[in-house]
């Protein structure tokens, strides 16, 4: 596919422009994905680009490819559906905390374990944005939102530990304030052989006054420049572990691992290279033999 | 002598109730018969008090039959728990070393066969389920069966255990015979040539698995719930062989929503559970409605309301799955009736999913999942065609392009310049979401009211294409019965029985429940001189349900909630007392 591929950043716009805030955290991510994609010489027509309910999972409308916005939280198991159905698709799961980690939890872990080999990221703003500011699962204990005026009296999730513990096999967070760096990682996501999953620390402008642009920008480092063995899954939750106890908060790839098999490759029918949405709809004589011996 | 017989396992879970109840209706429809099985059972894995009745005759077989003409009683236990449902001229038969039918006070006129099972089959080996294999014989004996035959059942059945096993139960088989002719135990029926006959015995669920199967499923996912389950465990069984997805999911959820996916891709996909599992679901029910991706669902009804009686049958879903989802979205609902229509159904759901869009489903209940019945060959050879699918757009492609029938082509993703985005919210033809930055505008307003009615209009289009409902029956029948899904036959018996007695009964069947023949059906209901409803619940869903449609009151009622299917005599009880008290 690479001799004629010449798709650029504008090709991957649909005619609908973003409607998030000036400023938000998601425009870097828009940009991310698509230049991400450019770079691994993807065609446009063979992503799909599948999202919940809140701010972040309206990116599917902004993006010139088969985008899908369905509930909220229920992303990952139509994507996982659609990536079964056919693995010759870039499938690419996109929600915000409240979307993946809150209402949709339940299919993450069963992601993480399951490792189909999706993308899943998450625009992580601490807040629910869309319905103007409530407290979400990573909000910090003591946070004050509309739901939580007396300060959030929950013990905030830690998403990396999570996914770690469940099982999957990329595991990773950027940071939206680091264009280049955030590229990366959804790309290094993409070539991943397995279940990936990126958290992105997103600042929310308009309802998140503590976890700032600002904020990240002094905090963060990279962990491959402290030169983190990336199969080191111990090491991985001790970093995924510093978030909020201690000053600095890691951002790269925490975990990757290759040698894990996916689940398309465990699968019958897709491990022989069947396309369960382009295979024949008829049943073969000896099919029909098969399935029906057993009631005579 | 009688047309038909009906024998009746009692046990406990853990006796091998279910194949006992199979390879006997493998053995007798070898031998040309028709059989009807169904298992009465409690949810429970060991123990408690199961049975499994079984009816057959040369000719059709309707309905289980109520007193059993044969009772098999395989513990002690479950002899003391069955003595108030003993027929008063059943053969009763039973280990006469464990069991004394005297101490539970079993009707005086039964004939009473004690057979020391355990102690024969003792002799012939360790295993105890063997047991069933020496009642057989006795069986096989009163019935007038031919031993070649049942051998070679046995054989198919195990044949792959190994010639010791074979030879085992040939042994166990023989034994039963010899003790039941010793007994002078006296036949039923005279032992007479039986043309080896070479039709399928499949339960309900199988056979709409078989359909959906034939018109090219190719993505099945579920999350366990009974009387769904047997669904996901036939096609995981055969998983290697078709090529396709068949999957467990962590929920409900999860479980419509991979099969969305699937079907958004291209695959054919459905899913299928009972009420609980179909309320977790709902949700996404909508959503699909919406985003106009084919997709059909399964709700096998049991007892609710929630967990209610999870092994009991009932027909009490019509107006959760009527309403299921937020806003109004057209959605297509049948209601199969026999094991064979089963099959019909699964085809004609999978066809019209695409075909239309839509989401379609299917109104099973407990009672058809599970019954196990012959059937005629069902047609699985099929030239399975696509519908309104795009493989060559060109620019001015739209997805939801407002058509006259509603339906628009789709395109899988894939296809080049086929990119569209399409989402849970209204949208414009092209696919953009009118609910953000868009809503309230004045241009805005004509576009939400024509892409509802677009999506609406399919209904119209596909009620003309399915057959309408038909009264059976004498057009100046003294009553009319009305009813849907399982009990078709159960009326239908009722009718004959009726008929017997001099009262002529017509009957009125539902099977497409959205869209609905509204003309039909007020047509055949107004000049019907007496009207009465048979349904499986407490409030009459189906009477309200026309009512609502039609405007017609059905008068009379025949309602059951108990959990267990409806039998033919209160049918027939009801349709006299009614005729009495006018």
């Amino acid at each position: 596919m690479s001799e004629e591929y010449s798709l650029s950043l504008k090709d991957f716009e649909s005619s609908f422009r973003p409607t998030w805030c000036p400023g938000c955290g998601n425009f870097s991510q828009w940009r991310a994905i698509r230049q991400a994609l450019i770079d691994l010489e993807i065609p446009q027509e063979e992503v799909v680009l599948v999202s919940g309910i809140g701010c972040s999972s309206h990116m599917p409308n902004f993006l010139k490819v088969y985008g899908l916005q369905t509930l909220h939280g229920r992303g990952i198991p139509v994507a996982t559906g659609i990536r079964l159905a056919n693995p010759k698709l870039t499938v690419i799961v996109y929600g915000g905390d409240g979307d993946i980690y809150g209402i949709g939890g339940n299919h993450f872990l069963h992601a993480c374990r399951r490792n189909v080999d999706i993308i899943t990221i998450v625009s992580n703003n601490y807040v629910y944005g869309l319905t103007t500011g409530q407290a979400s699962a990573t909000t910090p204990v003591g946070t004050i939102t509309k739901t939580t005026p007396r300060g959030s009296i929950e013990n905030p999730l830690n998403p990396i530990s999570v996914a770690l513990s469940a099982g999957a096999t990329f595991v990773a967070r950027g940071f939206s304030g680091d264009l280049k760096h955030l590229k990366w990682i959804i790309k290094e996501a993409i070539d991943h052989r397995g279940f990936a999953y990126v958290d992105v620390l997103s600042p929310c402008i308009t309802f998140n006054k503590n976890q700032t642009f600002n904020y990240f920008r002094q905090k963060v480092y990279k962990v491959e420049d402290t030169g983190h063995d990336t199969e080191n899954f111990s090491g991985a939750m001790d970093l995924g572990s510093q978030i909020f106890i201690k000053d600095k908060i890691p951002i790269g790839i925490f975990y990757q691992i290759e040698n894990k098999t996916t689940y398309e490759e465990r699968d019958f029918a897709l491990n022989q290279g069947i396309i369960p949405a382009q295979a024949s709809l008829d049943l073969t004589e000896e099919q029909i033999k098969i399935i029906t011996e057993e009631f005579y | 002598m009688k047309k038909d017989i009906a024998v009746r396992f009692v046990g406990s879970a853990g006796d091998g109730l279910v194949s006992l109840g199979l390879l006997f209706g493998k053995i007798l429809k070898m031998h040309n018969y028709n059989v009807l099985g169904f298992r009465s059972y409690q949810s429970v894995i060991r123990g408690g008090y199961n049975s499994y009745q079984i009816r057959f005759s040369q000719s059709e077989v309707l309905t289980v039959g109520e007193d059993a003409d044969i009772i098999v009683l395989l513990n002690k236990h479950v002899a003391k728990l069955h003595q108030p449902l003993v027929n008063p001229n059943a053969m009763v038969i039973y280990d006469d070393e464990f069991i004394d039918l005297d101490e539970f006070d079993y009707p005086k006129n039964i004939v009473k066969l004690g057979i020391p099972l355990a102690a024969i089959t003792k002799k012939i080996s360790k295993l105890k389920v063997l047991k069933n294999i020496v009642g057989f014989g006795a069986i096989s004996h009163l019935l007038g069966l031919d031993v070649g035959l049942i051998k070679e059942v046995i054989l198919e059945q195990f044949g792959k255990k190994g010639e010791e096993v074979i030879f085992t139960n040939y042994d166990a088989l023989e034994k039963g015979i010899k003790f039941a002719e010793e007994k002078s135990w006296l036949p039923m029926w005279e032992k007479h040539k039986y043309g080896k006959a070479r039709q399928m015995i499949i339960s309900g669920n199988e056979a709409i698995a078989l359909g959906m199967l034939s018109a090219g499923l190719k993505f099945y996912s579920g999350y366990p719930m009974t009387p769904a389950t047997s669904i996901v465990h036939y096609l995981t069984k055969h998983l290697p062989k078709l090529g396709m997805i068949v999957k467990q999911t962590e929920d409900e959820i999860a479980a419509i929503g991979m099969a969305i996916g699937a079907s958004y891709c291209g695959a054919r996909a459905a899913t299928g559970t009972s009420g609980g599992g179909f309320s977790l679901m709902t949700e996404l029910v909508g959503m699909a409605g919406i985003e106009e991706i084919p997709l059909v669902v399964i709700n096998s009804q049991r007892a609710g309301p929630s967990t209610g009686m999870a092994t009991k049958t009932e027909q009490a879903d019509l107006f959760q799955v009527y309403g299921a989802s937020q806003g109004e979205f057209p959605k297509v609902i049948i209601a199969p009736s026999t094991v064979e229509d089963a099959f019909n159904v699964g085809v004609e759901a999978v066809e019209i999913a695409e075909k239309y869009q839509v989401v379609v489903i299917v109104l099973l209940d407990l009672y058809l999942s599970e019954m196990n019945a012959t059937v005629r060959k069902l047609n699985m050879e099929r030239n399975n065609m696509r519908f309104n699918i795009l493989e060559n757009p060109d620019e001015n492609y739209r997805r939801y392009e407002i058509t006259e029938t509603g339906i628009s082509k789709r395109t899988i993703p894939g296809t080049k310049n086929g990119m569209f985005f399409t989402g849970s919210s209204e949208r414009t033809e092209t696919g953009t979401s009118i609910a953000s930055t868009l809503a309230g505008l004045p241009d805005t307003l004509p576009i939400r009211v024509e892409m509802v009615k677009k999506r609406m209009r399919k209904l119209d289009c596909l009620v003309k294409e399915l057959d309408p409902p038909k009264l059976v029956g004498p057009k100046d029948a003294e009553i009319t019965l009305v009813s849907w899904g399982s009990t078709i036959n159960i009326v239908k018996e009722a009718i004959l029985h009726l008929e017997e007695e001099g009262i002529q009964a017509s009957h009125l069947h539902l099977k497409y429940l959205t869209p609905f023949h509204v003309d039909e059906v007020e047509k055949i209901l107004t000049n019907a001189k007496r009207t009465m409803i048979i349904e499986q619940n407490f409030t009459g869903q189906l009477r309200d349900f026309i009512r609502m449609k039609t405007g017609v009151f059905i008068e009379q009622k025949l309602l059951r909630w108990d959990g267990e299917p409806l039998v033919t005599s209160q049918i027939v009880m009801k349709v006299k007392e009614v005729m009495k008290n006018e």
